[in-house]
């Protein structure tokens, strides 16, 4: 079964269960949890059933085109449900049939691992799912998110899908895999993942992405304060990309990482605060 | 009557489980204690998915008898023994037969009045009140909430089996109501089943895949590993952390062995073991010292008929191995000089700078403490150690695997061809992880474990982090406490109250609270930790306080005046002498010092006690320089009869203000002796 074969199934289980399927968001962002059809669903207390590829960018992650499964920009099938049914598991498991897998032949797990991310002020409770040893999912209740506790509680299911190809197509290195029939996984992805580890790692402007920082950062909090919130949170993912490429060119110092980070925390926390106060979501 | 009472969730972390299994156990049975309700072989099982309790119950409390008191006999009746008004009314408020009202003999006189019995409540009704908040009360280290529901638990609850005397119970937590049935393995049975006791329970879940008890399933893992390392005559790495997360982790335990390409055996152990358990959890196989190209993994099915749990496992390993290889060869590009370079760019603590402050401090305190130690040979090596502890944070390794921190950084300097005391130093410096974990081998490593730990804990302290309870966000406790350990099994005898003094020193003026303070603070800390380790050894409590309370200016020793007083303890002189040195610290309570003039001792028994004191003084002394305290108390007992003489003999309050001085003088200083010793005012006796 060839990726895009995969992700068509993972399309019409999940629309089978009710949830919306949302577009890529346009954005660089480290995770499917961090696009506004997570990062503000999840905030109300509207139930919510969503599903979507995102492409997920985390520069430090980059390897040349050389490592046979790291790459700075993977794929990632995320799944919100809200509240969190009660067989969530079982319908999982069930996607996972739906694939063609047959559980019997596997040993799955449910391995404890919770989640946190500092920079949109979120955290949660789950698990990585293991098959036969290989990470092919991350599988959360959201608690907090923007620093404000969830209410009902979110589920978020998130396949890693080159992992879970890799398993369906038992090969050990990812540019093997087939996006489709006739076009591969090295075609689409090789000489981006060269070109963009050297612009990430050695080419990147330092002073360009840091005063881009700081100027975003700015604009971010004018925006919040005009309550143009999703632009604002928009701004806040920039941030957090222009802070991922300035890490990976290792400019970051003790003392600025620490700032850096709470810069963006506060003024995503600013925007929760804001979003979940205004009548039409509460 | 047979109890049942099972949790299912979905799957919980091990550590979970055992705290679940033992609060559900103790609020169960502190529940049916205050219901005085009896109960008998209470245990309790359990998996990632379930919580079990199983007990014997009886049926109902017992009836409860109670006398009820009327009117004093003489008013209940008139002279003819006929039932007066006010018996007839007494009778009518307790709906009772006149006829039946009995005398009763009290304190106050002869009284008529009532035996009256209250059934004992049922115990299923006592059951279906307590139970709901027993469940919900449950507490774990990491709570959550899920779907709508305001409970708080582990992982989110899926079913609650309640069976009491056969049938089901009913009774709700929050949504979820107790049900009569239960499910097998998730994958291979998820069928219900609904047992009506235990050992149905018991067998019906062995049949579907599931065996609740956690022992029976790690015997299995052990047995299965055993059977089928024996055609390879090799043996399991014997790992019991690991052992004990997985014989949890499953509900059906299949050991599975598996094979990686013999070139990652370049790999040091450590690596390798440590690239095996996480993530996969896997364990080592070794044949004698030696590791074998095998794993052991431990998987949740009834078998891997296919084999394709074993080939997924091994593909995902070589990929892991891989890596671990690339980062290995990677990292000793770089050599450890040069990287503990890049350490001012780590973060140590926001308000205590980088790991290169940490770096320097670090260097300074081994120096001093290898001084003071007065250990023959060369400094550089720790000094060297401590510059180069750090660098491996820098690692890709440390940074894919971060519990191999410090021992990684010890291979590589041992790649690059630092001398053992110095790798040794490096690989051993955050040892010991835990009470039961070893402390470094190496004098070295233990010096620089000590000062790494101390710079923490005194780093902490001065910006004003507080250990309480179940707070130690910095691990305080973990280090003292490692401290502790290395210094009393490396016997490292050296002044610790000028050891924390020298690391304030070295801090130099970055804490807003006062040094004194910081110091204080610092050694109550560690008095406390020392206190706790001392008696989780197993030393009596009342002379861990008598060893304690002189102080902790040298750990070492205050546990060499424990041993001494522990040794004596059952000597037929320890009792009576510490209960004269009681006396001598009574006297002298509320004195003020005074000095000894040897010519205003007149009487005979004064003169005699000052001779014997000045000579086991002397002698005394010198024997606890050397350490030898069970030796300077057997000294000291010999000056019990001359104390005991001067008592009966000798009046102190003497009114002569110069004699009462110059003799409460004499006691003052037997008593300094005596305190370097113990505390013996702290020592319990049975008088």
């Amino acid at each position: 079964m060839s990726i895009q074969k995969l992700i068509m199934n993972l399309q019409k289980f999940w629309s089978d269960q009710g949830c919306y399927l949302a577009q890529s968001y346009d954005l660089e962002v480290g995770a499917g949890t961090m696009t506004p059809d997570t990062f503000f669903r999840v905030l109300d207390r509207r139930p919510w059933k969503v599903a979507y590829v995102q492409p997920a960018r985390r520069p430090t992650d980059g390897r040349f085109g050389l490592n046979p499964h790291r790459v700075q920009k993977h794929f990632q099938y995320q799944v919100i449900m809200k509240p969190s049914p009660a067989d969530i598991q079982d319908l999982y498991l069930k996607s996972l049939s739906s694939l063609g897998i047959n559980l019997q032949d596997h040993d799955l797990r449910f391995d404890e691992d919770n989640w946190e991310s500092p920079t949109i002020g979120a955290w949660g409770v789950g698990w990585q799912v293991l098959l036969d040893g290989l990470e092919i999912t991350q599988f959360t209740y959201f608690q907090q998110a923007g620093g404000i506790d969830t209410f009902p509680v979110p589920v978020e299911i998130t396949y890693g899908l080159e992992r879970l190809e890799m398993f369906l197509e038992g090969k050990d290195n990812l540019y093997d895999l087939d996006w489709s029939d006739d076009v591969t996984y090295r075609d689409l992805r090789f000489v981006e993942e060269k070109e963009f580890s050297e612009y990430n790692f050695n080419q990147a402007d330092v002073k360009l992405l840091k005063k881009s920082f700081d100027m975003r950062i700015k604009e971010g909090h004018k925006m919040s304060k005009e309550g143009l919130l999703l632009p604002a949170y928009d701004i806040c993912l920039k941030c957090s990309h222009l802070f991922n490429l300035l890490d990976s060119r290792g400019a970051i110092s003790v003392t600025e990482r620490v700032k850096m980070i709470s810069q963006i925390r506060i003024l995503v926390n600013q925007i929760a605060e804001k979003y979940t106060s205004r009548e039409d979501v509460s | 009557m047979e109890f049942l009472l099972e949790i299912t969730t979905e799957e919980m972390p091990s550590s979970h489980v055992k705290i679940g299994l033992s609060q559900l156990e103790e609020k169960l049975k502190e529940a049916l204690h205050v219901s005085s309700l009896s109960f008998s072989r209470m245990r309790s099982y359990g998996t990632c998915r379930r919580l079990v309790v199983v007990g014997d119950l009886s049926p109902e409390q017992k009836d409860r008898v109670e006398d009820i008191i009327g009117p004093p006999k003489t008013v209940a009746f008139d002279e003819d023994g006929i039932p007066t008004q006010a018996a007839v009314g007494f009778a009518k408020k307790h709906s009772l037969d006149v006829k039946k009202l009995v005398v009763l003999k009290t304190e106050r006189g002869e009284y008529v009045g009532a035996k009256k019995i209250t059934k004992g409540a049922r115990a299923q009704d006592i059951l279906t009140d307590n139970l709901p908040t027993i469940i919900a009360s449950l507490s774990f280290p990491k709570m959550m909430r899920w779907g709508k529901s305001s409970l708080r638990f582990s992982r989110p609850i899926q079913n609650i089996l309640c069976v009491f005397g056969e049938s089901p119970l009913s009774f709700s937590v929050d949504e979820i109501r107790a049900s009569d049935f239960t499910t097998g393995h998730k994958i291979f049975s998820p069928e219900k089943i609904r047992p009506k006791s235990f050992s149905e329970y018991n067998k019906a879940l062995a049949e579907n895949h599931v065996i609740v008890d956690q022992e029976r399933r790690k015997q299995i893992i052990l047995k299965q590993s055993e059977k089928i390392l024996s055609s390879l005559g090799a043996q399991m790495y014997p790992d019991d952390e690991l052992l004990e997360k997985l014989s949890f982790d499953v509900e059906s335990p299949c050991v599975i062995l598996g094979q990686f390409p013999e070139e990652y055996l370049k790999l040091p152990l450590d690596v390798l073991s440590t690239a095996m358990k996480e993530g996969q959890s896997l364990f080592s196989v070794v044949k004698g010292r030696k590791q074998l190209s095998y794993f052991l993994g431990v998987a949740d099915v009834p078998r891997d008929a296919k084999e394709l749990i074993r080939a997924g496992n091994e593909r995902v390993l070589k990929a892991r191995l891989e890596d671990a290889k690339f980062f290995w060869d990677q990292d000793l590009k770089v050599k450890l000089r040069k990287r503990a370079e890049g350490l001012d760019r780590v973060i140590y603590h926001e308000k205590l700078g980088s790991y290169e402050d940490k770096t320097q401090r670090l260097k300074k305190i081994a120096a001093y403490l290898l001084n003071k130690l007065e250990a023959k040979g060369d400094k550089k090596p720790a000094v060297e150690a401590a510059e180069l502890c750090k660098a491996d944070l820098l690692t890709e390794m440390v940074r894919e695997f971060p519990t191999l921190q410090g021992k990684v950084g010890g291979l590589y300097a041992q790649e690059e061809g630092y001398p053992a005391d110095v790798w040794k130093a490096i690989y051993e410096h955050y040892l010991p992880q835990s009470m039961d974990d070893n402390v470094p081998s190496s004098l070295n490593g233990a010096i620089i474990s000590i000062s790494d730990k101390l710079d923490s804990i005194i780093g902490a302290i001065g910006i004003g982090m507080e250990v309480s309870g179940s707070k130690d966000p910095f691990g305080l406790r973990r280090n003292a406490q490692g401290i502790c350990k290395t210094i009393l099994e490396k016997k490292i005898n050296c002044d610790f109250c000028r050891l924390v003094d020298k690391v304030l020193a070295i801090y130099g003026d970055i804490f807003e609270i006062d040094k004194k303070d910081v110091k204080n603070r610092c050694l109550e800390f560690f008095k406390g930790r020392l206190q706790h380790i001392l008696e989780s050894q197993g030393f009596r409590y009342d002379l861990v306080n008598a060893a304690l309370s002189p102080g902790i200016d040298n750990i070492y020793c205050t546990y060499l005046r424990l041993k001494a007083l522990d040794s004596l303890k059952e000597s037929a002189h320890f009792e009576p002498m510490i209960l004269i040195a009681k006396r001598v610290n009574n006297i002298l309570r509320n004195q003020p010092r005074y000095k000894i003039n040897p010519d205003l001792l007149f009487e005979k028994q004064e003169r005699e006690l000052y001779t014997t004191f000045t000579i086991i003084q002397e002698n005394v002394l010198s024997m606890i320089a050397d350490g030898d305290f069970a030796k300077a108390q057997r000294m000291v007992f010999r000056m019990r009869s001359s104390i005991n003489s001067f008592f009966d003999h000798v009046l102190v309050m003497e009114e002569d203000q110069r004699l009462k001085r110059n003799r409460l003088a004499l006691l003052q200083a037997i008593s300094k002796v005596l305190n370097q010793i113990a505390d013996y005012s702290k020592v319990v006796v049975s008088e």
